[in-house]
């Protein structure tokens, strides 16, 4: 049982929502806080603007006289731009009465009330009475600070805007604005952003399903494959579609793995059917032999020469099965090597005594060139592969050859050779020779007897070992076999003590 | 009826060989393909029986260049018993394929079906006036009445009959009924006919003078 939360697809879909998410919330977060500096600043140029005229009006409104100790100067807005309107107040020279502020008309579209949010204004005395003020000033109004700088300044109170200003002697002008109609477009923007946001996560993920399940696809091919692989049709591979992409690496990875695995267990069809194969010639041997035995009475000598067939291919059968258990143990590897130090020249020396009766047989000289070489090995599997090197060499040489045994160090290595003045192997059998099964030519086999396998246990054997089985052969003249393992650095003192 | 095996398991090949011998064929044995086709090539055989994995010429290639030249039937016998191989063998002009291990009654009754049918016969009973010849049973009766004969006289009759309406030489008969150990004598031929001329009637079979024998 699969969740789907554990799937790559979804995963990835899910990483991807949220990263998106998380983009477009700061994104619109960004867009909202840049949206309402906007709003507030063009808020601002508003009240600005109206301040400024206000301040102009104030400055026509009669005032007292300055003291001695204010050094402001004559309004700017003096004689040249006098307000032909004005002149009885301005002329009055005197301090204002609270509330006589008069808003000059052209001002009052300024602060007209147009249905949405109105501006509003005050405008305070110096010694804080209301001067004057629009009539929708909200009640709680407070006269501003004064602050020590200078000039225009703004402030954010109960949900409204507002500008102030002082003038140099101290009346102070005041322009506000409820904050509504800019919180009303706030949120509009917001449920803009929303809006676009939704669409974009929504096309976002769609696209995301989209890559995400083309980057799977491939994934889902590999897994059908293996599969069917699994399945038995070792043949199946992978299509690679060669652009070097992670999961085309991956592909081919897989598709040398299972190549590798086809190889293997074709190997071992190989060998079974090859197995079962040099086990039917003999098993044919002894059914057909003894259904002729048993066809009808014969004398002794007939019955002897039966059961002598017969028992010759129980003998092969039983060599077969001892080299295929032998091969087995060895690819298991369940065999613990013993290892010690051993002097290959004493092995050799006694598989040279084993055998010397099939050497004489065939007529067969045995030399030997032993010198001290000591190794560090399973003594049983180094005489197994000596014998076994001997008896080939013995087999598949010439009536009245010779076989040449030599040991010997050489760089760190224990070497012994076999040498012999055979037919040789030809060099397109060389390759093969360590191969299971693999006869260098059919036509010597059944006489001689080897079903194959000797070498290729020599070559496991040596392996399993350590060391190396390398072979030199010239046709017609002979074969060398040479076995080479690692010395035993001070083995050759210890063993002559 | 004379045979060759073709076979490289020495012990195998004798087995087979004496088990035919017995059953009344002259037996040719060839360790290896190259002799063994140079004997196919070289005689005229009634049967082959061939192995196919053999020394220096193949049994597949031994067969393709036979049937360059003749038509002797061929059984292949060999442990090489995959499908593919029964199919190559029998596509390559094998008549017949048979597994190893083999039963070797089950060989002997292929080889006869098949010289049988190299001979246009399809029945194993065969009869020729009053005489009535079992191939399978290697038995033969006149009128009813089962008449003994030596294993070469059963030999030179069975092959008489399958060859029936057709002279036959005494070279082939010589040919037909003695395998290559043999020293037959010349005359020898002479004494069978006149053996089997006193056990089934003096018509049976008949004389072409300066040319060979006949039945039917």
């Amino acid at each position: 049982m699969t969740l789907p939360i554990h799937s790559i697809r979804w995963r990835i879909q899910a990483w991807h929502g949220l990263l998106l998410l998380l983009v477009l919330a700061g994104f619109g977060a960004m867009a909202y806080h840049l949206q309402d500096t906007s709003e507030t600043r063009h808020l601002d140029a508003e009240l600005h603007l109206r301040i400024s005229a206000l301040f102009g009006n104030i400055a026509r409104q009669p005032r007292p006289v300055p003291g001695p100790g204010d050094q402001r100067p004559d309004p700017p807005d003096g004689p040249p731009e006098g307000d032909p309107d004005d002149p009885p107040e301005r002329n009055a020279g005197r301090g204002p009465r609270p509330g006589s502020f008069r808003l000059r008309p052209e001002l009052a579209p300024l602060f007209a009330s147009d249905g949405g949010s109105a501006f509003y204004y005050r405008v305070w005395t110096r010694d804080g009475a209301v001067f004057g003020s629009s009539p929708d000033a909200p009640a709680g109004l407070s006269r501003p600070e004064r602050p020590q700088s200078r000039g225009g300044l703004f402030r954010s109170v109960n949900g409204r805007r507002e500008a102030f200003e002082f003038t140099p002697p101290g009346e102070s002008a005041l322009v506000g604005v409820s904050e509504a109609g800019k919180e009303r477009e706030m949120l509009r923007f917001a449920g803009k952003l929303a809006a676009v946001g939704a669409g974009v996560i929504v096309l976002g993920l769609a696209g995301g399903w989209w890559l995400a399940s083309r980057a799977i696809r491939p994934v889902d091919a590999i897994s059908a494959t293996a599969a069917r692989i699994a399945g038995g049709r070792l043949d199946e591979r992978i299509p690679v579609s060669g652009n070097g992409s992670e999961l085309d690496r991956l592909a081919a990875v897989l598709n040398h793995a299972f190549a590798q695995l086809d190889a293997a267990f074709a190997e071992q069809a190989r060998f079974t059917s090859d197995a079962a194969h040099e086990l039917r010639t003999p098993v044919s041997v002894i059914l057909a032999q003894t259904q002729l035995a048993l066809a009808r009475p014969r004398d002794s000598d007939e019955y002897r020469e039966s059961i002598e067939i017969t028992r010759r291919s129980a003998l092969r059968m039983q060599s077969l099965i001892e080299s295929l258990l032998a091969l087995a143990r060895l690819d298991a590897r369940t065999e613990p090597a013993r290892r010690q130090p051993c002097d290959l020249a004493s092995i050799g020396r006694e598989q040279l005594d084993l055998i010397q009766p099939l050497a004489a047989e065939r007529g067969i000289v045995l030399h030997q060139e032993l010198e001290p070489a000591v190794c560090v090995a399973d003594p049983d599997r180094v005489a197994q592969i000596c014998t076994n090197l001997l008896s080939n060499a013995v087999k598949y040489n010439r009536i009245g050859g010779e076989v040449r045994l030599s040991s010997r160090r050489e760089n760190g290595h224990a070497l012994l050779t076999v040498t012999d003045t055979g037919l040789g192997i030809a060099a397109q059998h060389l390759p093969h020779i360590f191969d299971r099964f693999y006869r260098a030519d059919d036509s010597r086999n059944r006489s001689t007897g080897g079903a194959g396998l000797g070498l290729a246990i020599c070559k496991l054997l040596t392996e399993a070992e350590g060391g190396s089985l390398t072979v030199n052969s010239v046709e017609d003249r002979g074969s060398t076999f040479t076995l080479q393992i690692l010395a035993d650095e001070n083995g050759d003192a210890k063993m002559e003590n | 009826m004379r045979i060759l095996i073709v076979e490289d398991e020495p012990d195998f090949l004798r087995t087979v060989a004496q088990f035919l011998r017995e059953d009344g064929y002259a037996v040719d044995a060839a360790p290896d393909g190259e002799e063994g086709l140079y004997k196919a090539q070289e005689t005229e055989y009634d049967a082959i029986v061939l192995d196919a994995m053999l020394p220096y010429i193949d049994g597949f290639e031994l067969l393709r260049q036979l049937r360059l030249k003749k038509k002797t039937p061929v059984l292949m016998l060999t442990a090489r018993a995959r499908v593919r191989d029964r199919i190559q063998g029998l596509d390559t002009g094998a008549d017949d394929y048979l597994a190893k291990p083999v039963d070797l009654g089950e060989l002997a009754a292929r080889l006869r079906a098949l010289i049988r049918r190299a001979h246009g016969n399809a029945a194993p009973v065969i009869h020729v006036d009053d005489v009535e010849i079992d191939t399978a049973a290697r038995s033969v009766t006149l009128r009813g009445e089962p008449v003994v004969l030596t294993a070469r006289e059963y030999a030179l009759l069975e092959f008489l009959t399958l060859n029936r309406g057709r002279i036959i030489t005494r070279t082939q008969l010589y040919e037909h009924l003695h395998d290559e150990n043999d020293t037959p004598i010349s005359n020898l031929v002479d004494v069978h006919i006149f053996n089997l001329r006193k056990k089934l009637g003096a018509e049976f079979i008949a004389t072409h003078r300066g040319q060979g024998y006949s039945i039917g």
